[in-house]
This record gives C-alpha cells, structure tokens and sequence, in this order.
C-alpha cells in the first residue's frame, strides 16, 4: 500500500495510485493545528485574527476581519470606518506591509512542530492566506478595488507589486527556516458562477505577479503548489499552468471538473468537486453525501483528481459531514480500485 | 448618432468621465430628463444581460453602474422637477450572520439601475432591520435579501417569515446568493428568485409589474 503521499504523486503524475487521496490526508501533518496544517511562524502571529464567534480584530496590515459563529472563515469589514485605503492613489502613503525583521530565536520556536511532521507519510504543509488578489481587496473592498482595475491601473499594478515583493520577502524566510515540501495558499478569484475578472484582465495584473512567487517557492525546493480558490475558474487554468500551481483545490462543481481533468489533467490536477453548497448544510445525511461523493469520483476518475470537500481546509462547517465525506470516499476506492 | 444613444453607449462600455458631458450635451440637444434616464435604464440591461451571459465581468458591470451614477448626478435638479420616475423603493441586505457584500452590492446597483430608489442596510442585518426599515420608508415596492452560506440560509427563512407575519404590504421580496435556489425560495415563500445580479434587475421589474 503506498503511503499518503506517495498516493498523491501517483495521482497527480498519472501514474498507479492505489487508492484515491482522500481529501485533505495528505497535507494532514500538524494535528494540533487548525486545518492540519502548519501555519505558525513570526510574521502571522504579530497578525491579530478574530476567533470564530469572537469580536472582530485587526490584522497587521491594518485590516479588520470579523468571523460570525457558523461561518467557515473570517471576513474583512469595509464600511467607511473600517476601509484601510479610500483612494488608491494614496496607496503609498497610507498601505505598510508588516515588517518581516524578526531574531532568529522567534522562528525557531516554530520549528520543534515542523520537525515532528512523519515525512514518509504526509508532506510538510504550509496554510498561507490571503493570497495576493485577496490582499488587495482586503485593504480597498472589493467594489473599489474592481473600480480601481479600470480607473487607476497604474496604481494598481503598483500596490500588487508592493504585496508581491513582500510576500516573496516572507516566502525566503519560511523557506529559510522550514523547508517546506507543500505550500497551501488561497485566493479566491471569483463567485460560483464566474470569475471576478475576465482572462484579459487577470493576465494583464496577476499572471505576472503569481509566476515570481509561485516560481519562487519552487526555486527554493517546494514540490507542490496547492492554490485554494473554491469559484468559478475554468477560464483561468491555462494561467494556473503557467503559475506553476499543481492542485487547484476548492474546483466548485460549476467548473465542469471531469471537462477540466480531460483539457488540462497531465498539467495540472484538480481537488474537490464536491461543494460545500451542496453537501455542508444543515439537513444534511449519509446518503445525501453519499450520491455527491459517487458522483464526483464516477465521473472524474482515479488520475489528475483528489475527491474534497471544496473549502479551504479539513472539516466542515456542519458536525459530521467533513467524516462523512472521508467514509464514502474510502468505499469508492474500494469500489473503483 | 443622437447625443442620446451616445450616452446610452457609453454607459454600457463605462466611461465614466465621458458620460456627464454627453448627458449634459443630451440636454442641449433637447431630451428630455427622463428620457435620456431611461437612455441609461436601457444601456444597464444590456449590461445586465451580458453578465448573466457571461460575457462581462464584474469589474465591467461595476464601472458601468458607475458611469450610469456619474450621469444621473447631471440629470438630478432636473428630475426632481419632472414628474417621479422611480419604480419604488427597495430595501436591500444580507441576512443575519452572513457577512458577504459583493453579490449584494451589485444586486443595489442593478436594481438601483433599473429605476429603482435603494436603501441598502448592509449585511449581517437582523429581521427586524428589515421591517423597520419598510416601516420607515416611502413606497417600498421590493424587499430583496441575500444569503451566500449554507449556514445563513435559515435567516433567510426567518427574514421572510418576519415581515411576513408583520402583515405589512404592498411590496415583494426577491431572494438571492449562491446556495439560493428558485426551489428553497418557494419553500419559505418569497415572491421571487434572481439567479445573479442582471437577472435580479429583470426579476424586479416584473415583480412589481405582476
């Protein structure tokens, strides 16, 4: 039986999986942490977040977020108290990246959890959020930040440079100290029925700015780029290829996943189809799961395909249904392998 | 090409700096107010509908309801004195527990597009918000909630099941967000359901028409 990872690389390289991944098994390497994966470092814990339920917080780059009890994430809050940048033509005046200079002994206190990751059964994962598109509109909101595309292109192009070059700032210190083998980051670019922006507009202000810092991580010796993105992106999987992305979790099932595998699937492999919407609710049952599960296997078949929950992260929002998930994929590799 | 379809144009590709200069230049040409505001109503179903097609996106349906606000700025003194030619009031929020404001706020703009007059309450709003909101303002037509969690669904049942038993009328609510369907709105009795932002424009005006 080959190990989870082991399982995976089959998968995604088309070769002889004997079993399908089972979600989120194999990034699964840190069970003390939220999602299973490793997401402490320095530079995220000097970043306020709201507990789920809890007031809302302020973050490091001065954006407050707020998480409702029951909803699966945290949200940034932008009415006119809360926006951190009103026009973007002052984006440098007002946007100051955290600073990334922290002593050694700080990121050295991260590592004992790295260090206790079984690498002959999972990979050492890194959970990042947000992502570059998300960090945008985190400060502006996100109508002023679609306005902005338009009006101050510009400016904009300069403001995700900023972010890019501090992410990739952050990127060489979390290579530095924890090797990473798999980086897990979201960034979601649309709504379940489209992207936000079109092809045209998402090459011409992300393609660019994703290829360096996904290029980066695997300069530095990353084997897989997981990107979560749980919307409508079939339109931009050819830039995903040329980002250099391995896994495109959260694919909603609006995407056409099995249309997707057949298009890109040696290219590029594809995680989840099985939507939050449509199994993470709160009449949900065994066989509701069940029929979603059988589908989503049926038709996307054992290669280039890891049947998942399509959020961002192991478990549900509902008791129960993030399990319910892992059993009937398990009687779905017994079935189909 | 009459002053008049140049605005309606130059609406639907969104040139907002372009646009108050037509409406003006409209003018002296001798539209009337409302007319070249039904000029714009017109261009922002064009826009509508190519997004529900899928042949624009949201940055390009935001910046044309942008350009469109640009030119009903120049048209205002001008309309307040001509006779009403809003359709309503619209009350507009997302439900309780539920955060998310990008579907919301392009439902406000299309409607708001459509000749509607918006109130919109924000999201994480309670019931209650909702009905005082009705109560507190002029010839509210249409109430429109949004959900987009599997979670917050049961606000939506609880919103429409509040104003319901309030016995308040001569409105309907529209329903939307992604785990909405005409199904579940059916089944906790709002009067409609809008796919996406330019179908819920269209939903709107034949609601009330009804």
């Amino acid at each position: 039986m080959l190990t989870k990872r082991q399982n995976l690389l089959e998968t995604i390289r088309g070769g002889n999986p004997d079993r399908f991944v089972n979600q989120y098994e194999a990034f699964d390497c840190s069970p003390s942490s939220p999602f299973g994966m490793l997401m402490g470092d320095p530079i995220s814990a000097a970043s306020a977040m709201p507990a789920p339920g809890g007031a809302p917080a302020k973050d490091a780059w001065g954006v407050t977020r707020a998480w409702p009890a029951n909803v699966p994430g945290a949200f940034p809050v932008h009415d006119e108290a809360h926006k951190v940048l009103k026009d973007i033509a002052k984006w440098e005046k007002i946007v100051k990246a955290p600073t990334l200079d922290y002593p050694q002994s700080e990121w050295d206190k991260y590592k004992p959890k790295i260090a206790e990751v079984d690498k002959n059964e999972v990979f050492v994962t890194l959970f990042g959020a947000p992502g570059i598109f998300e960090q945008i509109h985190y400060l502006m909101g996100m109508d002023d930040s679609l306005i902005a595309f338009y009006e101050e292109p510009e400016a904009m192009k300069e403001l995700i440079n900023y972010v890019t070059e501090w992410k990739l700032g952050y990127a060489k210190l979390l290579c530095d100290n924890f090797a990473p083998e798999v980086i897990f980051q979201h960034d979601d670019w649309g709504s379940h029925r489209s992207s936000f922006l079109s092809p045209d507009m998402f090459e011409e202000f992300f393609l660019e700015p994703y290829k360096k810092w996904y290029g980066y991580y695997k300069g530095r010796g990353v084997q897989l780029v997981v990107h979560h993105n749980d919307a409508y992106s079939a339109n931009l999987v050819p830039f995903m290829i040329e980002m250099k992305m391995d896994i495109w979790q959260g694919c909603v099932s609006t995407n056409n996943v099995p249309e997707l595998i057949k298009k890109y699937g040696s290219k590029i492999s594809f995680m989840g189809d099985i939507d939050n919407g449509l199994v993470d609710r709160g009449d949900w049952n065994q066989e509701l799961v069940a029929k979603h599960v059988r589908r989503a296997c049926e038709e996307n078949g054992k290669h280039y395909f890891i049947p998942c929950i399509t959020q961002g992260g192991k478990g549900a929002v509902f008791d129960g249904v993030y399990d319910a998930i892992t059993v009937e994929i398990e009687k779905m590799s017994k079935e189909m392998f | 090409m009459a002053k008049i379809d140049e605005v309606k144009e130059q609406v639907i590709i969104g040139k907002t700096k372009i646009v108050p200069g037509l409406v003006q230049e409209a003018l002296n040409e001798g539209s009337a107010a409302k007319d070249i505001l039904q000029a714009m109503i017109d261009g922002m179903k064009i826009v509508g509908d190519r997004f529900s097609a899928g042949e624009i996106y949201v940055p390009e349906m935001l910046i044309a309801a942008k350009a469109m606000s640009k030119g009903v700025e120049v048209l205002k003194p001008m309309l307040s004195a001509e006779a009403s030619t809003s359709l309503g009031t619209c009350i507009i929020g997302t439900v309780e527990g539920d955060l998310h404001d990008i579907g919301k706020n392009l439902v406000n703009m299309m409607i708001g597009s459509a000749g509607f007059d918006m109130v919109d309450l924000g999201v994480d709003q309670a019931p209650n918000k909702f009905i005082e909101a009705i109560k507190n303002n002029k010839n509210v037509k249409l109430v429109a909630c949004s959900a987009l969690l599997t979670t917050t669904l049961p606000a939506l049942k609880k919103t429409v099941d509040a104003i319901k038993e309030t016995g308040l009328s001569g409105f309907k609510i529209i329903v939307g967000g992604a785990p909405v369907t005409q199904k579940f709105a059916d089944e906790i009795g709002a009067d409609g359901y809008a796919p996406d932002a330019g179908a819920a424009a269209e939903k709107a005006k034949s609601i009330i028409a009804a």
